[in-house]
This record gives structure tokens, C-alpha cells and sequence, in this order.
């Protein structure tokens, strides 16, 4: 069958159908893809983005290796080559890998979990954009000469302005903080739509692996970002406003910005590899010609996985000077993370040993996947002994390790998802006789870029060297781990090369061409703006769909939502664990609003860069404006009640329900907002029991009273959020009483500002400053963002989006301001608790 | 069986056990750390860190117990058949992982 085979037949009910879903799912051409919001357009822009920037850190690395190449080369002065290899390890890592793995998500998840969208079509788009613009500003610094060149984990003393006085630090913590946003937005949309919007029937234990991969990478995201962007926004501010949280000659630590930044690095190994995982454990199947060997132990391996990977972060520290046997603690379970992954990978193999295996070009990705996992999984346990660590750390073998781990087993899964799910967006397969070649020199140039970095460094040599003499027996191996890369380099040319060929010359596929069994291939080829014409019902395990019988039927709009309605772009909000239908979920239709809220972000972020604070607080308030204009043209304009989805079942819209899309992702978001908090506490503990220069020389005595009257303001404007909600339910004062929690707020703002005028040390004198300024900010941005709430409140009451029926907004304010209280009574008590914990310092020998 | 929604407050029971591992080595590494920086002695430092660790293992091994007793139902879905074998199998990982992570290095010099 070819690819327009797959259209309904002309003048059918099901061309009418589709007619009517293209109009309404469908982004216009010329400009207006612009304001494109559709899950498969931000989602094939992520992984063209990604691409590109792949490409650049490539070239890079291409450059590293040729200045390496030779002893004494005078390729590049030391201080390009310091530029190179950072801007080479932050392009890899934030700009392509992390962001490619978004966009997989973005552009598969949906589909193959049954269903039209994601929950927030604008928050895609804008997430793209900010990506976008964040990879851009990088990428500027490097064509302008100011490219960060501090390493790509920017440690600091190093990365402080007073070894790196200009703004190349400053391109790295905003640049990557403006993409690391974009991240978590994606991250809790994620976690929501996975959860809340799967095909009608498919319950948790029906969902495709890929799903339970996606959702716990998506939840490891929302946990690991916040400490990185706390971390990036307290060395921005300590080298912008001289706020000494890392300086230890003012009471603050360098190792603490180590852990920060590890906090965050280490689980994003995991969040690189387990969306990879999630591809092997959805293709192997496919090519094994059975179902996937031990789904239940697999899930558990996730789980696991994604919890051990939180608690290893320090053995990227292991020769800092921690103690033995806290360093036993990270070295156990350094070790005992290989368990879980071990499972998944026999899982792999008992399915390829149990099933009728066959080979394509995604097969010989997954054969590459399995030697350079495996290499780099052995070479991982090495490093977690705490003794070898000692001898390798900062050489050669640790850049072989991970590029064994990070690159390898992210690269060659990533290939073979592109050859294996390519046909969908094509209608054509791969032509052999170019990626099979491509495969080989891909596979044999990593293996000899890489291996022969085991040995360079088992030899002595350090990361980050610019150059070397020649004596040092590493010539030889440089030369050849040089000419390798040549290899990889020409091996991927020749796959872009490969893929262009596809697209006119590839074989022409009927649908799903590989015989699988998830729901993406029973979708038109190329997929359709709304995907499915209507939604499947699934009453059978995971991935055991049949898609060439189930698409005809789909089509014909004998599946759930089988018809247009209003103009809506709808689709089902399913119960979390059962997948029983509970609600109607009508997404954004296209609007450049994501667009524009993006720029001015990025205005602000390149205001703050070049220290024009003014505008960039301007530039932030009309981001706020544009957030607040946005939440005025989303939910419904009546209560509408129960509306027919089709079976027979009625369901009412999703702002009439109580676990509606919006009602969980605040909840996600406050979850990485903890998250964040929490490090900001730990890392006010970490500096009073670790920093130097503790205590100050002068005394911290925080005002008692501003302190109580800041809660007790936070508990009233709560108590006000939660009578405005009762009040709307009886029709009584809702404006009054929102009225009185705003001004709780700002009684709040007030005496917590007097509390941060009133610091001593001051804050750009002494860490105990810095952080006690730093935790009432907090507690102060807290309300302020509660405050804005309330006026979104007050714009939506008045303009008829909220009734007793649909009360979200109001929820969601209330939820916010009980979070606001917590975290304000904890941040405030620590504050409060700082001078008794700063007295008891002098216990210390 | 019947098709009986599982409540999704159910689903943390997946994350419990770990959940708890993740806290025993934050609590041991931050009270090992303030031990060592208040120069206590090696005995009472060792002492708590594996009441801290016990405290941990009792807390998981209760969550074990208490799934186990509490079964899948006969009356509930297949769904819960499968998150309550994925919640048990998880604290079963949990609390291997910490006997193994967290136990030994307590026999290891204190400050060193």
C-alpha cells in the first residue's frame, strides 16, 4: 500500500471526517506555522533543532580532535580550545541530547499512547521556542568569541568573575537556564499527558513500555532541573551582584555549586539513557517477533533506576576530600545501579533469545547499543570504586567513560529509532546500500575515537589539556583516536545523506512496516494534524495493538470522538490508573502567543546578560502580561455539562471536573519547585556546617516580629483562597475575599522585604547573608506570584471562565498559596533558627 | 475480576520504598557529616547513623509487610494485580538496596 493508500477514499464518510479534523487541527501555511502548537510540528522542530546543534557540537569535537591529533599543535591558542571543548560537552548535553529526547517525546508519546495531543499545546510551543532562543544565545557567544570556556560543569572558583571577569560564564548559567525552563515546562507536560490523556481502556498495565519510560524520565526531570537552575541563578548572582555563595573567602563553598550541579548531572545520564531504553524495549520486541520478555520487572528496573540515579551524584566528587565512609555510601550504590539496568538489558536479550529475530538497519543500531553499553557499563563500575576513581579522575579514561555511556548509548538507540520510526513520517524505508556502510563507520570510528581514550588516559593523560609534548606515549593513540573520529564524522554524513535519499529514492511502505503492534503506525502516513480521526478503545495488553486492522476503523470515526464538534480540538482525559474515560480535554488552537511570550523571555534573558536590569525587568513584566493574557483566552465561556464522546459515553469538559490537566501539572510544578527549595535549604546547611570562614564576624539576628507578621499575612491570604472558593460554591463575595488575600499578600511582601533590607552580614559580605537574603526571597517571590493568581483570578471572574462548576482557577490559587505557606513557615523558621545555628559553630575543635 | 478503578493515590506506593532509601542516605550522610565536623566521638556517631539506618529498614520492611498482607483483592482489575506486584517487587529492590548500599560502609573508620 502506498502512502496516499492510506487516505480514506474520496467522498467516503471518513474523507468528510477527516476534512473536518484537518480544518480544525490543522496550522496554516507561510507564517502562520508560526503559531503552530501541534505536538507533531514543536516535536519534529525539537529534533531538527537538536540536530543542528548536534552538528555544531560535532564540528567541535571534530576541532578538539584535530588539536589533539599532534604534540605541540598551535591549531587552536589555548584560550579557543578551552571555548571548543565547552561549548562541544553544553551543546551535546543540553542543547542536543537532553532536547532530542524532548522532542521524541513530544512527537511520539502521543501517538503512541493513542491520542491526539498533549495537555498544553502553547506550553509545547513555548518550550520550543525558549529552547530555541536559549540554544541560539550559546551559539552566539561561540561566533561572538565569548563562548563559555570554563568546562561544561563550570566549577566554580574557576567560573567565578573573578577568574572569568567577562560574560562567558554569564552566556553558559543564563543560556542554559533559559533552556533548562523550557526542559522542565516539557517535563511536567509530560507527566501529565501520560497520565491524564492515554487512549480510553489503557490502563497502566496496558501501556506500551515506552510509556513507563517516558513518564519516569518526564518525572526525573521535574526533580533533577530545579537544582542546576538554582545552582545557575546563584552564581549568576554571585558574579552579577557579588552575593559570595561559592566564595570562600566570604563564608561560601565551591564544592557546594559541585553538588548543585551533580545533583542535576547525574540523574540526566539516566534521563538521556532510559528514553533510549524505552526505544530498545519498544523495537527489539518488533524484530525479535515477540512480545517483550519481563514487563513487570522492567517497570520496577525504571523505577529503581530512576531513584538510585538521584543518590550517586558524589562520586563525581570523590577527591574533594569527603570522608571515607560517607564515600562508601555513593560507592555501593555506584555499583548497585548497574542491577536494574542489567535486568533491562537481559530482558533485551531473552526476548531476541526467545523470539524469531530478523535483521534491518534499526537491528544493526541495537547491536552497536549493546557493545558500547556494555563497555561503558563496565567501565562505570570501575570508576565506582572509590581507589580507581582516585587514579583515573580528571584523565582520559573518565572522557572515554562517558562518551562510552552518555554518547554511545544514546547515539546508537537514537539512529535506530530514527531508521525504524522514519517510514512513519515518510512513507519510505532506508536504502541499504548507503546505511549499512553508514552503520560501520559509525560503529567502528567510535570504538577507535573512544577505546584508545581508555588507554591515553590509563597512561596519564589529563582532561582539558590544550596540547602535550610528545614523550608522554600518547602520541600514537591521540593520532588514531583522531583519525576514528574522522571516521564517525564521515559515518554520520553519510547517514544525513542516507535519510535525504530516503525521502526520493527509499522503498515505498504500506502501513506499519516493521509488523508492530502500538497504536503510532494505526495513523495515516504521514501522520494527520489530529492524528487519529477517532480514538481507540484498548482491551488488550501492552503492545499487542493491531494497527493495520484498527486504523481503517479509526478512520471510519468508529472509535471514541468520531466526529467534529464546535470547532473544538478535542480529545479524552482518561482516570489515571484504569484509563476509564472521566473527561473532555479541548486543547489551544494555534496562536503566536508562545511565540511572543518566548522573545520576551529571551529579551530578558539577554538583558540580564548584557547588566541592563531596568530593561530586563520590563521585558519580565510583559512576559508575566503575556502568561496573564494567555490564561484569559483558555477554558470554556459556559458550563456545558455532560457532552457524548461516543460508545455511548458522556463525560463532562475538563474545566468541570476536579483532576483536570491544568489541577495536575501544578501540582508536578510544584514539585520541582520543591525540589529547588529543598536545595536552597540544603545548601544554607551545607555552607554553616562545610564553608569556610563560619561564623561571620558579625551577628545574625533576624527581626522576630517582621518574621510573624510575614506568616501570619501568608495564612490569612491563604484562609482568604480558601473562602473565595467556598464563596463562589454558595454564590456569595468572591471578589471580597480575594480582595483580602491580596492584601495579606502584599502586608507579606512588606515585612518580608523590611526582613531582607534588615540582614546582617549584609548579603554581598558574608554567605550567611547571602542565604538568609536568598530564603526570604523565596518566601517574598512566593506571594508575589500568588498575588499575580488572584488577578488572573479576577480577569477570568469577570470575563464569565469561572462558576461554581468550574472552579479550577480558584483551585489552583489555593493550592498555591497552601504551598506558599509551608515553604514560607520552613524558610522562615531556618532564618529565624541561623543565629542559634551559627552560635553553636563554636562547639567546633 | 472486575474493572474496579484503582485510586491513583495507590501509585506511590511504586515510588515509596526508594522514596525512603533516597531519605536514609540523605539523613545518614548529612548526620555523618555534622558528627564529623563536631568531632563526636566514634561510638556514639556510629551508634546513631545505624539507628538511623534501622529506623529506615524497620520503615520499608513495614511497607513490605503491609502490602503483602494487604494482596491484590480478588475483587479488583488486573490493574491492580499489576501495580500491587510492581509496588511489592519495588520495596522488596528498596530495601535490598539499602542492607547493601547503607549497611556496610558504617563498619568503615568514622572521619577519615
Amino acid at each position: 500500500m502506498s502512502a496516499s493508500a492510506d487516505r480514506p477514499a474520496r467522498g467516503s464518510p471518513a474523507l468528510r471526517l477527516h476534512r473536518e479534523l484537518a480544518a480544525i487541527w490543522g496550522t496554516g501555511p507561510g507564517l502562520q506555522r508560526l503559531a503552530a502548537v501541534s505536538h507533531s510540528i514543536v516535536g519534529l522542530r525539537f529534533m531538527a533543532t537538536a540536530f543542528v546543534f548536534f552538528a555544531i557540537g560535532g564540528v567541535l569535537g571534530m576541532l578538539t580532535r584535530v588539536q589533539l591529533a599532534t604534540p605541540e599543535a598551535t591549531f587552536m591558542s589555548p584560550e579557543t580550545y578551552n571555548q571548543v571543548f565547552t561549548m562541544h560537552g553544553s551543546m551535546m548535553l543540553f542543547l542536543f541530547a537532553v532536547p532530542m529526547v524532548e522532542g521524541i517525546a513530544v512527537y511520539l508519546t502521543p501517538k503512541i499512547l493513542g491520542t491526539r495531543d498533549f495537555a498544553f499545546p502553547r506550553l509545547t510551543a513555548y518550550g520550543y521556542w525558549c529552547y530555541l532562543f536559549g540554544g541560539t544565545i550559546l551559539t552566539g557567544g561561540l561566533l561572538a568569541g565569548v563562548a563559555p570556556d570554563t568546562g561544561w560543569f563550570m566549577y566554580t572558583p574557576l567560573s567565578s568573575n573573578v577568574y572569568t571577569p567577562g560574560i562567558n560564564a554569564d552566556v553558559w548559567l543564563l543560556g542554559v537556564t533559559f533552556v533548562e525552563i523550557s526542559a522542565l515546562t516539557l517535563a511536567v507536560e509530560i507527566v501529565v499527558s501520560i497520565l491524564k490523556m492515554r487512549a480510553p481502556g489503557m490502563s497502566l498495565d496496558r501501556m506500551p513500555i515506552f510509556g513507563w519510560y517516558m513518564l519516569t524520565t518526564a518525572l526525573m526531570m521535574v526533580a533533577a532541573f530545579p537544582p542546576l537552575i538554582l545552582g545557575s541563578i546563584l552564581l549568576e548572582t554571585e558574579r552579577a551582584f557579588h552575593l559570595p555563595f561559592f566564595d570562600p573567602t566570604r563564608g561560601g563553598d565551591p564544592l557546594l555549586w559541585q553538588h548543585l550541579f551533580w545533583l542535576f548531572g547525574h540523574p540526566d545520564v539516566y534521563i538521556i539513557f532510559l528514553p533510549m531504553a524505552g526505544v530498545l524495549s519498544t523495537i527489539i520486541p518488533v524484530f525479535a517477533n515477540r512480545p517483550l520478555v519481563g514487563y513487570p520487572a522492567i517497570v520496577v528496573s525504571i523505577i529503581a533506576l530512576a531513584f538510585v540515579s538521584f543518590g550517586i551524584w558524589v562520586h563525581h566528587m570523590f577527591t574533594v576530600g569527603i570522608p571515607h565512609l560517607a564515600l562508601a555510601f555513593f560507592s555501593a550504590s555506584t555499583a548497585i545501579v548497574a542491577v536494574p539496568t542489567a535486568v533491562q538489558v537481559f530482558s533485551w536479550l531473552a526476548s531476541l533469545a526467545h523470539g524469531r529475530p530478523r535483521w534491518d538497519v534499526p537491528m544493526l543500531y541495537i547491536f552497536g547499543f549493546f557493545f558500547v553499553f556494555a563497555m561503558g557499563g563496565l567501565t562505570g563500575v570501575m570508576l565506582a570504586i572509590v581507589p580507581f576513581d582516585w587514579q583515573a579522575h580528571d584523565s582520559y579514561f573518565v572522557v572515554a567513560h562517558l562518551h562510552y555511556v552518555v554518547a554511545g548509548a544514546f547515539a546508537f538507540p537514537m539512529l535506530a529509532a530514527l531508521y525504524y520510526w522514519l517510514p512513519l513520517l515518510t512513507g519510505r524505508k532506508a536504502v541499504h546500500r548507503l546505511s549499512v556502510p553508514a552503520f560501520w563507520l559509525i560503529f567502528v570510528g567510535f570504538n577507535l575515537t573512544f577505546f584508545l581514550m581508555h588507554l591515553v588516559g590509563l597512561r596519564g593523560m589529563p582532561r582539558r589539556v590544550y596540547t602535550y609534548r610528545g614523550g608522554e606515549g600518547w602520541l600514537w593513540l591521540n593520532l588514531l583516536s583522531s583519525v576514528g573520529g574522522f571516521i564517525m564524522t564521515i559515518g554520520f554524513a553519510l547517514v544525513v545523506i542516507d535519510l535525504l535519499a530516503q525521502l526520493r529514492y527509499g522503498r515505498r511502505v504500506r502501513r506499519d512496516p516493521w509488523g508492530a503492534a502500538t497504536l503510532e503506525w494505526a495513523m495515516p502516513i504521514p501522520p494527520v494534524p489530529y492524528n487519529f480521526a477517532s480514538l481507540p478503545h484498548i482491551a488488550t495488553g501492552p503492545d499487542h495493538a493491531a494497527p493495520d486492522g484498527l486504523a481503517a476503523s479509526l478512520a471510519r470515526g468508529e472509535g471514541y470522538l468520531g466526529f467534529a464538534r464546535n470547532g473544538w480540538q478535542e480529545t479524552l482525559g482518561v482516570h489515571m490508573t484504569s484509563g476509564v474515560p472521566e473527561q473532555l480535554i479541548i486543547l489551544a488552537r494555534p496562536t503566536y502567543l508562545p511565540l511572543y511570550t518566548a522573545l520576551a523571555t529571551a529579551a530578558a534573558v539577554l538583558s540580564m546578560l548584557f547588566h541592563l536590569y531596568p530593561l530586563a525587568l520590563a521585558a519580565a513584566l510583559l512576559v508575566i502580561g503575556l502568561f496573564l493574557l494567555a490564561a484569559q483566552s483558555a477554558g470554556l465561556s459556559r458550563e456545558y455539562g455532560l457532552l457524548p464522546v461516543g460508545h455511548g459515553v458522556s463525560v463532562p469538559p475538563h474545566t468541570e471536573v476536579a483532576g483536570s490537566p491544568p489541577w495536575w501539572a501544578l501540582i508536578f510544578t510544584l514539585v520541582a519547585n520543591g525540589t529547588l527549595f529543598t536545595s536552597l535549604v540544603f545548601g544554607t546547611l551545607y555552607l554553616w556546617i562545610a564553608a569556610p570562614n563560619w561564623p561571620p564576624a558579625e551577628t545574625f539576628a533576624p527581626d522576630l516580629r517582621l518574621a510573624v507578621i510575614t506568616i501570619a499575612a501568608l495564612a490569612v491570604a491563604a484562609v482568604g483562597a480558601r473562602v473565595s472558593l467556598w464563596a463562589l460554591a454558595a454564590g456569595g463575595m468572591t471578589r471580597i475575599w480575594i480582595g483580602l488575600a491580596m492584601l495579606g499578600l502584599l502586608v507579606a511582601i512588606a515585612a518580608d522585604a523590611a526582613l531582607i533590607a534588615g540582614v546582617v552580614p549584609r548579603p554581598t559580605e558574608h554567605a550567611l547573608g547571602a542565604t538568609a537574603a536568598a530564603l526570604l526571597f523565596y518566601v517574598a517571590l512566593h506571594a508575589g506570584i500568588g498575588l499575580l493568581f488572584f488577578v488572573s483570578n479576577l480577569l477570568r471572574l469577570g470575563a464569565g471562565l469561572i462558576s461554581p462548576r468550574r472552579t479550577v482557577d480558584l483551585r489552583l490559587t489555593r493550592l498555591w498559596l497552601d504551598y506558599t505557606v509551608l515553604t514560607g513557615a520552613i524558610a522562615l523558621g531556618l532564618v529565624l533558627a541561623l543565629p542559634s545555628l551559627v552560635a553553636i559553630l563554636g562547639a567546633r575543635p | 475480576m472486575t474493572t474496579r478503578s484503582v485510586p491513583p493515590r495507590q501509585l506511590w506506593w511504586l515510588a515509596a520504598g526508594f522514596a525512603l532509601w533516597c531519605s536514609a542516605l540523605a539523613v545518614l550522610y548529612a548526620v555523618h557529616a555534622i558528627g564529623c565536623a563536631f568531632a563526636w566521638s566514634a561510638g556514639p556517631l556510629r551508634l546513631g547513623l545505624a539507628l538511623v539506618l534501622l529506623a529506615h529498614l524497620a520503615a520499608i520492611g513495614w511497607m513490605w509487610r503491609s502490602l503483602n498482607e494487604a494482596g491484590p483483592g480478588l475483587e479488583l482489575s488486573r490493574t491492580d494485580v499489576f501495580l500491587h506486584t510492581v509496588g511489592v517487587w519495588s520495596v522488596v529492590a528498596a530495601f535490598v538496596t539499602t542492607v547493601l548500599t547503607l549497611g556496610p560502609p558504617l563498619l568503615l573508620t568514622m572521619c577519615m
